[in-house]
């Protein structure tokens, strides 16, 4: 079979019509929205999705690279809480180049994917996920050297009776600000957190008053970078969660400014800044 | 006279519906009825933490709506499976049904320990419990015998409503 390179917007934009295509696809492998599929069971969706991501080259699962964390259930489907922890530092001689977060069974199933620079000390992530039904979610981490790692967690997710989604604060959409939880640490890992206000609506959603479906807007991308020097660039997607959130690590030097570029399905751009201090 | 016959059809199926709402019987639930009506709805766990001290069981804390389908799908499917899962619900947990309707909702839901009481946000808050953010119904609490929640519980029960997975959540499978 040919296949055809694509760059990662490119992916993430064809990954829904991947699913659509592959609806009537023999069965390759255990099959997501099981009550008991294992969390390293691969699924249709991954197959067919990873021949088109890594064409040719070999996934490694069980490495003990990269771990992901997610629960079995989360308290919603809406809002499942990620966390990707790698397990080499980001050095220059190896390091963590990109991450790739997929949800198999979403409509868009590419939630992220995430360039890194050495800046970042430590390839470590955290977010929020949608996950629509039953599915495994995956990280692969590519490495400097051109390995690729992977890890799953299988999760559940279902609906029920409630009340509307809160939009009420529309005019703050595009705020982006940055958290340091834990304070900052000179020449070391830290952590930081961005999050972009931002409905992030999926194009799936029905509105209860209008009876229409209220139309996809969602953060496209986000540029951290520090004192001038590149974090990350992460493309993101609709599959990321209301007000998207990323908890990452970059490394100080000396006061600078964390800066983060964001622009949204509407191409419409935003910017937030933090002042990071020197210590002494 | 077809009028009346409507009318009767009509109100026994109303009849139907309103017994056929609530945790199955098999499972033993103990019923609480929301006080304070209609202005606000709030259910009293104090004595059902009591008994769970007493006993020295856990709760399983349901809350359903009246009004709800998915509160009917998921009591139909234990009621379907009563035989293989009521044992196992009577082994470890006191089964309480908090008889709840969709309109309870924001600050008028409400839940009362002993002399406390809180609006569900607040509640939630005090238990830890990322449900916070949005009431859905049916809602699920594990509780141990002194209030503390067992472990984080999804929003609704469609991610428990095979036998397996309903056993996943008896035993604390996260």
């Amino acid at each position: 079979m040919k296949t055809i390179p694509m760059s990662r917007r490119a992916a993430l934009r064809s990954s829904a019509s991947l699913l659509m295509a592959g609806a009537s696809m023999p069965t390759l492998a255990a099959v997501g929205g099981l009550p008991s599929a294992a969390h390293d069971d691969s699924s249709p969706e991954w197959e067919r999705l990873a021949a088109k991501l890594f064409p040719g080259k070999r996934v490694q699962a069980g490495s003990g690279i990269v771990q992901l964390t997610a629960p079995l259930r989360a308290a919603y489907g809406a809002s499942v809480p990620v966390k990707v922890v790698s397990k080499l530092a980001q050095t220059p001689s190896l390091y963590v180049r990109r991450l790739h977060i997929v949800v198999d069974k979403n409509p868009s199933p590419i939630a992220a994917v995430i360039d890194l620079t050495t800046e970042a000390g430590q390839a470590d992530f955290e977010t929020r996920l949608r996950v629509d039904e039953y599915s495994h979610v995956r990280v692969v981490s590519e490495l400097s050297n051109g390995e690729l790692h992977t890890d799953s967690r299988y999760v559940k997710t279902s609906g029920g009776c409630s009340a509307p989604p809160n939009r009420d604060a529309l005019h703050l959409i595009g705020r982006t600000m940055f958290k340091l939880p834990a304070g900052v640490t000179m020449n070391a890992p830290t952590t930081a957190d961005v999050t972009v206000i931002h409905p992030n609506d999926t194009g799936f959603e029905l509105n209860n008053v209008t009876v229409m479906f209220i139309p996809p807007h969602f953060v496209r991308s986000i540029k951290v970078s520090f004192a001038g020097k590149k974090i990350f660039d992460a493309d993101l997607d609709f599959s990321l969660s209301e007000n998207p959130t990323l908890r990452f690590n970059f490394v100080p030097r000396g006061p600078g400014e964390l800066r983060a570029e964001v622009v949204d399905s509407k191409e419409t751009q935003f910017v937030g800044t933090l002042a990071v201090p020197g210590i002494g | 006279m077809l009028r009346r016959v409507w009318l009767a059809a009509a109100l026994l199926i109303i009849a139907t519906q309103a017994a056929a709402a609530g945790f199955p019987p098999a499972y033993k639930p103990s019923v609480i009825e929301p006080k304070g009506v209609p202005e606000s709805y709030e259910f009293d766990l104090t004595a059902a933490l009591a008994r769970a001290r007493a006993e020295k069981k856990r709760l399983y804390i349901y809350l359903g709506a009246n009004d709800c389908p998915f509160c009917r799908k998921y009591e139909a499917f234990l009621d379907a499976n009563a035989g293989a899962l009521a044992p196992h619900f009577a082994k470890d947990y006191l089964v309480y049904d908090l008889r709840s309707t969709l309109k309870a909702q924001g600050e008028r839901l409400r839940f009362r320990v002993g002399d406390k009481s809180w609006p569900y946000k607040e509640f939630m808050a005090t238990l830890g419990d990322e449900r916070a953010r949005q009431l859905v119904y049916p809602s699920v609490w594990l509780l141990s015998a002194d209030g503390k929640p067992l472990m984080q519980m999804p929003a609704g029960t469609g991610t428990f409503e095979t036998v397996p997975e309903q056993l996943e959540i008896l035993n604390l499978v996260q």
